[in-house]
């Protein structure tokens, strides 16, 4: 092997094991926010949901300081390069858009976009090209999301909250229909939006259990369709 | 309600499907082009092969002609990257790289074979990008290191065939030790890079076992010199002569000749 060649790949490498590290120590910061997130968003389970805005408030903080360390990582990634390390740090990325879409329909019963996400998670624009949130990291978080909604219909119904189970059942019943407009590879988001079915399944059942023993009040498109029927009018 | 929630959503989503299908599309080209990369750097290392072993069995010892006809062939896939460089610019380079990869590879393990049996030399990490290269000194496929010390690995692979024709034949024993000096350097240089490069380490266990075939045949050779204890050129001559002789009787044998099997034993 040519010296002067050997020299160069040494050093390259020598860098590169560098930045591999430094982008690791912040990946590690970024983990230690999202798995404390992720631990206080389990009280979801067992809040009533008039006490629901205090867990929420007390993730929120969690959620924005996650821009500290994706900061720091978009100033050690390379102009053009973030597909090279991406893999590194995807895993608590799509945590973090759990994190945030959770909240976003706890809060608002709403999907959260690419873009609010973003801006929740303190990514920048001018990051583009070293570090963003691509569309597949943010559907793997919407799928953990739908994981999660399909335990709180169950833990809902035990704490007597039977309006969640409903509130749940119709938002992912839109994220399934939009998921399945998706030609998706045979990968690992394929995979997991197979799963999505059994997560449905069992919010399907939970709302049926409901909806039999007249637990909770009609859904409003239901109920809208009552009122202007005919049998009704009469009465 | 329900319904505005239900249309706002899936319009969303159709933004995605077209964004991943874009990638999933371009994905699929390229590796089809990476694919054909292969295909043909495959093709210039059975050319040089068949020639290398032409050249030896004919007694030649110029190989920078074969070289030559090599190179001119990996002009046309030097062309497929040139094809490409609209897909991987930006950013897309490191998001597709993994598709182009196996093709990469294996163009640069032909080169590597065509400038060997030029220079005698391992091809450099700088020559293998001015390979990839435009006139005016534009960079159209940036190689990744990763690449590079896999392609050039699989080279000793190549030599250790072309060792194994070549001791064979007149001049072939210096031919092999040659090669195989060249198999121990390369492998003593890429060791320490093996920590570093995923997939390195199972390429130098390939280079270990082509380098044991190459020296077990250089020790069958060594161990048979010694016996007949006469010169090497001696020797030489006395195996091409069998190798006339039996060659007529092999062409006897296609007459339906028989008799002609004495002849083997003067």
């Amino acid at each position: 092997m040519d010296p002067d060649d050997l020299a160069t790949i040494n050093t390259a490498l020598d860098a590169d094991v560098d930045r591999r590290e430094k982008i690791k120590d912040q990946v590690n910061e970024l983990d230690k926010t999202t798995r404390s997130m992720v631990g206080v968003l389990n009280k979801i389970h067992s809040t009533p949901e008039n006490e629901m805005v205090s867990v929420i408030r007390s993730v929120r903080p969690l959620l924005e300081s996650c821009s500290i360390a994706l900061e720091a990582i978009a100033n050690l990634v390379p102009q053009h390069q973030f597909w090279r390390w991406r893999d590194m740090w995807c895993h608590s990325l799509r945590t973090a858009v759990f994190s945030a879409a959770l909240l976003e329909f706890l809060e608002k019963g709403k999907l959260i976009s690419v873009a609010h996400t973003s801006e929740i998670l303190g990514i920048k624009p001018e990051w583009n090209e070293r570090l963003y949130l691509q569309v597949e990291d943010y559907l793997h978080g919407l799928i953990s999301v739908v994981n999660e909604l399909s335990r709180l219909a169950v833990n809902s119904v035990t704490m007597g909250d039977f309006d969640q189970p409903i509130r749940i059942s119709m938002f992912v019943k839109d994220l399934f229909a939009g998921f399945s407009m998706l030609n998706l590879k045979n990968n690992d988001l394929r995979r997991r939006f197979d799963s999505l079915k059994y997560d449905i399944k069992k919010i399907e059942e939970v709302v049926y259990d409901i909806s039999l023993r007249r637990l909770a009040p009609l859904p409003p498109s239901a109920s809208e369709e009552m009122e202007t029927s005919p049998e009704r009018r009469k009465n | 309600m329900a319904n505005t929630n239900r249309d706002a959503v899936l319009k969303v989503f159709d933004g995605f499907r077209v964004e991943l299908d874009e990638y999933n599309d371009r994905r699929e080209r390229l590796i089809k082009v990476s694919r054909d990369i292969t295909n043909a750097s495959k093709k210039v290392i059975f050319l040089l092969h068949r020639l290398a072993t032409a050249k030896i069995e004919s007694g030649g010892t110029d190989f920078k002609s074969i070289a030559k006809q090599g190179r001119d062939k990996l002009i046309e896939i030097q062309a497929l990257f040139a094809s490409i460089r609209g897909e991987l610019d930006g950013e897309r380079f490191w998001s597709f790289q993994r598709a182009v990869s196996p093709g990469l590879q294996e163009y640069i393990e032909a080169l590597s074979f065509v400038h060997y049996l030029e220079s005698g030399r391992l091809v450099t990490f700088r020559e293998v990008q001015a390979s990839l290269t435009d006139e005016s000194g534009i960079v159209y496929f940036p190689l990744p290191l990763d690449d590079y010390l896999l392609g050039v690995s699989d080279l000793t692979g190549e030599l250790m065939r072309y060792a194994i024709v070549a001791i064979s034949h007149r001049g072939g024993r210096n031919k092999a030790k040659e090669v195989c000096d060249f198999v121990r350097n390369c492998k003593a240089d890429f060791e320490r890079f093996t920590p570093f490069v995923k997939f390195l380490s199972k390429k130098q266990a390939v280079t270990s076992q082509s380098l044991e075939k190459i020296e077990a045949a250089a020790y069958t050779i060594a161990i048979r010199r010694s016996e007949y204890g006469a010169s090497a050129e001696a020797l030489e001559d006395l195996v091409s002569g069998y190798e006339s002789s039996s060659g007529m009787e092999r062409q006897g044998r296609g007459r339906g000749d028989v008799e002609g099997d004495d002849d083997m034993f003067p």
